[in-house]
Order: C-alpha cells, then sequence, then structure tokens
C-alpha cells in the first residue's frame, strides 16, 4: 500500500453537508473526474493548489476548513 | 473504475495477444537450428493493424458502456498518473533495449536485434499501461 499524502481533508463531510452534492456535482463544478473526487476523500490523492481553491469556493468556506496537514 | 483504467485494460489485453500472435510467428518461421528469421515486415504490419483495429474497437464499446464518463480530456490527476507511467514505461524501454544491444555485442545477431527491439517497444507499451492501472488504483 502506498504512503498516504500527509493532507487531510474534510470534502466528503462538507459535500454531505451540503445538500448532499454528488460526488459527480462537485467534480464538475472544479472540472475533475467524479474518481479524482473519490481518490481526494480516500486520502489517495492530494489536489493541486488550484482545485483546492476551487473545491473550498464551492462550500464557501476557506481552505484551511477542507484541508489539513497531519504530517511533522 | 476510471474510464482511462478501463482503457488501459483494454490496451494491455489488446497488445499482449498479437504480441503472442507475432512471436508465434517468429518462432515459425525460425530454420532449422534455432536460427533467428530475418525481419518480415508483413508480420510487422499484421501486428500493428490488429493492433489499431482491436485498440478501436475496445475504445468503442467502453465509451459506449458508459457515455458519461467517455471524456477525452484529462484532469489534473490523470496527467499526474498518465506522465508518470509513460515515465516508469520509458525506463522499462531503455532497459530492455540496452539487454538487446548487449544480446548483439555478444552474438552480432542483427535478426535477432531488430526482433528483441520490436518486443521490447511492445512490452515498454503494454508496462505503461499496467502502470497506469497500478497508479490509478493505488493513487499518486
Amino acid at each position: 500500500m502506498a504512503k498516504r499524502p500527509p493532507i487531510t481533508n474534510r470534502v466528503k463531510e462538507l459535500r454531505e453537508s451540503h445538500e448532499n452534492m454528488s460526488q459527480a456535482a462537485l467534480a464538475k463544478a472544479i472540472g475533475v473526474t467524479r474518481q479524482t473526487i473519490i481518490a481526494i476523500e480516500q486520502g489517495r490523492y492530494s489536489p493541486s493548489l488550484e482545485s483546492a481553491f476551487r473545491i473550498s469556493r464551492v462550500f464557501n468556506v476557506g481552505i484551511e476548513d477542507v484541508f489539513g496537514w497531519s504530517g511533522k | 473504475m476510471a474510464y482511462r483504467e478501463k482503457l488501459a485494460w483494454v490496451m494491455i489485453i489488446v497488445m499482449t495477444a498479437p504480441g503472442f500472435w507475432y512471436f508465434s510467428r517468429i518462432d515459425f518461421l525460425s530454420g532449422p537450428g534455432g536460427q533467428t528469421p530475418a525481419p518480415n515486415f508483413a508480420i510487422v504490419v499484421g501486428y500493428v493493424a490488429l493492433v489499431i483495429i482491436a485498440a478501436i474497437i475496445g475504445s468503442i464499446l467502453i465509451a459506449i458502456s458508459k457515455p458519461s464518463e467517455a471524456d477525452p480530456t484529462l484532469d489534473e490527476r490523470e496527467h499526474r498518473i498518465l506522465d508518470k507511467a509513460a515515465r516508469w514505461g520509458g525506463y522499462v524501454l531503455s532497459t530492455s533495449v540496452f539487454v538487446g544491444l548487449l544480446q548483439y555485442g555478444l552474438n552480432g545477431d542483427g535478426n535477432r536485434l531488430f526482433h528483441i527491439v520490436f518486443g521490447c517497444l511492445m512490452v515498454s507499451q503494454i508496462a505503461e499501461f499496467a502502470f497506469q492501472v497500478f497508479l490509478y488504483r493505488r493513487g499518486v
């Protein structure tokens, strides 16, 4: 199993609290595939800074409310 | 499964099966005592044609099975996966070509060199698609 990136996120939680937004809808809103959203939620992929900002914009929160750092 | 991962699986199958056909033909054409046959461009063209036709049919079938996901544009994660897989595939190609050249240096068999290099091209492409599948599953 690959080492997970030390970046945590609340994408799934925010998506569900945002009128239960679908992964496909979020993917379309930020311009990635649904599989990429799945990979982000599962912690298998750390999005680019641009996508991170786009995600936080979709949920109307700050980027630090979506992403966290779990490394040293 | 992602659209491109399905495509990678199809390409692995599409390139492996005709590859066996190609080398079975070369083996069939081998002379007495296992002499390596000269390059046969009819077989090479046959291999390429088989791969192209099978790849087109495979791509169409995947697109038809789920048209909503059949998007040719890549997102940032897919770009990274394809770039990394291409780089690893390049390592496979350069290593196997080096082994082929080493074989030529030892035996001086140019016909065998041709088949080895052609085989290296197949193997590196198959490896590249296999790396794509691996990275899609493991994460990048």
